[in-house]
């Protein structure tokens, strides 16, 4: 050992050293990382899209484990680029705060609201650009903002924060009514889903046409619940559907009785209680 | 020969009696006088500095729900005492030495029956004892500030809902629990020692760089850079692998990279349970026999180059 000592530079024992002792560690903590990442305690590295989009600071901040802080930091970016209608730059900025901290349903959330809602909220008025420019645009945030909501789902599968947003992007903007019903189809039963979920896809799927039938169907089981027979849109909803489908009167819910109008005998519409409609 | 000349013969021969091997005495000795000299290098003021931070974070407004609000605070503060503690372990350590040597302290200590390897473990403990203090009072206020905000918070949402006739109570309880998940729990204090437990890799590699650096300025550049270095295995294994494909010049710099480096990024598990996940104490403890693991090593690569190193 003495021999060892005198004969081979120090510099060189400390290189094989380190190297024998990160042979050794490197399975260990290669099995360590694996159990952290299924675990959901440490993040898997970040796409190849994601590094490329990467700024400087951010990727020295993902570096320097300081990525929490440099999240909030664009975070706070994000906001002034919204608050300057600044679109792209917002969409930047959330697709590098996503993939830095891909687990905060928040981050995913604000930016579907972001692109899907106020973008293309803003494309529908903006008068400084031609209509042709902003109808491309409008198009451009919310596909944008519908791939997002399916990255962020993809990344927390029970969320139903970023369905209920997803649902209001293609409820207000796509007036896509089936791929509404869809989405609050999926988030029924999730934690933290709101109540009406299951009431909406009814209604949605009211309007999603071939799709009367199923929709008929699965509001008047709704309709059996005491709970939802209360809710004002659910009987209207339904005798819409009766209407289209055509049930016959025996089997069709009672008519609202607050909206019930006898004809006069002078042909003049009468509300309850004697008012006439003129 | 009488008992008393046999004592004075004792005291004036000290080289004559047997220095244990290590002695943790001694080396606890050393590190209460290097936590009395980071002491007095005034570090404290860096709590001061942390504690305004914290505060001002608790105390503003980002917009957002109550349970977004939390969650804002709660990163923002972990984050600072993650930064503090790995900053703290690199400046601090590579500047003792070098100020032993200064001081002239150095000469003194290793004057003594005192080793090499008991002066270098007690500097670590003593640097270890500051971090671990500072990181330990800043959970604290940390926790204090949550706790407050979380039950300001809860106040404000219940009269909101009380409000809100519609609301049954099973819905208040969602929400109130919501809010709590949060706010404080108790595993975040494994998030501050997983930040501990980090500051300890890179200080024990600071020592090992400082052993023969010539200068302190050299030792916390490359400190940093091993740091980073050690943030980037995982990234830098994709993005090469990405661009140069299969180059076999490329996957053993990558190997070997690894080999050498520290893995600091496996200590990021503290951002998972600040971001709520659960703690898995298996893997937790695993974590510490890792840390052990380049604590040991450091130290005796520490040793095997300080041993014979003339000042």
């Amino acid at each position: 050992m003495k021999f060892l000592l005198k004969k081979i530079p120090r510099f060189v024992l400390v290189l094989v050293a380190l190297m024998i002792f990160g042979l050794i560690r490197a399975p260990f903590e290669e099995r360590v990382r694996d159990e952290m990442i299924e675990a959901k305690l440490l993040l898997p590295p970040p796409a190849q899209d994601t590094i490329e989009n990467l700024s400087q600071s951010a990727l020295m901040a993902t570096l320097g484990g300081l990525r929490s802080l440099a999240a909030l930091y664009l975070s706070l970016g994000a906001f002034e680029h919204f608050s300057n209608k600044d679109w792209d730059e917002l969409r930047n900025s959330y697709l590098i705060i996503t993939s830095m901290e891909p687990r905060d349903e928040t981050h995913w959330v604000s930016v579907v609201w972001h692109l899907g809602i106020n973008a293309a909220a803003n494309m529908e008025i903006d008068r400084n650009l031609p209509m042709f420019e902003r109808k491309r645009r409008f198009n451009e945030y919310v596909t944008e903002a519908v791939a997002l909501a399916e990255k962020g789902i993809a990344q927390i599968p029970d969320s139903a924060a970023i369905r209920v947003q997803l649902a209001e992007v293609y409820r207000e903007k796509l007036k896509d009514p089936c791929a509404t019903a869809q989405t609050y189809k999926d988030m029924v039963g999730l934690p933290g889903a709101p109540g009406y979920a299951i009431r909406f896809y009814g209604y949605f799927l009211a309007d999603c046409p071939g799709k009367e039938q199923e929709a008929y169907d699965h509001l008047m089981s709704l309709y059996q619940v005491e709970k939802h027979r209360k809710k004002g849109t659910l009987p209207i909803k339904i005798r819409e559907l009766e209407e289209k489908l055509k049930i016959p009167q025996s089997e069709r819910i009672p008519p609202d009785p607050r909206s019930r109008r006898t004809p006069s005998e002078n042909g003049k519409t009468v509300l309850p209680g004697g008012i006439e409609l003129r | 020969m009488s008992k008393e000349s046999a004592e004075k013969e004792e005291r004036i021969a000290p080289a004559d009696r047997k220095v244990p091997l290590f002695s943790l005495g001694r080396a606890w000795i050393i590190a209460r006088g290097t936590v009395t000299q980071l002491i007095r290098m005034k570090t404290l003021y860096f709590l001061l500095a942390f504690a305004l931070i914290i505060v001002a974070f608790g105390n503003f407004s980002l917009g957002g729900t109550a349970a977004k609000e939390l969650s804002t605070i709660k990163r923002a503060c972990f984050g600072a005492m993650d930064s503090f503690a790995w900053m703290f372990a690199i400046i601090s350590t590579a500047l003792l030495i070098p100020r032993d040597q200064e001081d002239r302290t150095l000469y003194t200590i290793l004057s003594k029956p005192v080793r090499r390897m008991e002066y270098l473990v007690g500097k670590l403990i003593g640097v270890l004892v500051v971090i671990g203090v500072f990181l330990a009072l800043m959970f604290v206020v940390t926790s204090m500030i949550l706790i407050a905000r979380q039950s300001s918070f809860i106040g404000d949402e219940l009269s909101a809902m009380d409000q809100n006739s519609r609301m049954s109570q099973e819905q208040r309880i969602a929400q109130i629990e919501f809010i709590q998940r949060q706010g404080f729990r108790f595993e975040l204090g494994i998030s501050a020692i997983a930040s501990f437990l980090k500051a300890a890799v890179i200080a024990s590699v600071t020592i090992l760089l400082s052993t023969f650096a010539s200068s302190s300025l050299f030792t916390i550049v490359i400190s940093l850079l091993v740091f980073l270095i050690g943030h980037f295995h995982s990234l830098a294994n994709s993005f090469y692998k990405y661009h140069s494909g299969d180059n076999i010049i490329v996957q053993m710099l990558l190997k070997l990279v690894k080999i050498l480096i520290p893995d600091f990024q496996l200590y990021a598990f503290s951002e998972g349970i600040v971001m709520g996940g659960a703690v898995i104490y298996p893997l937790v403890w695993q974590m510490g026999l890792i840390t052990v693991g380049y604590l040991v090593v450091f130290l005796m690569l520490s040793a095997l180059i300080f041993v014979d190193k003339e000042f």
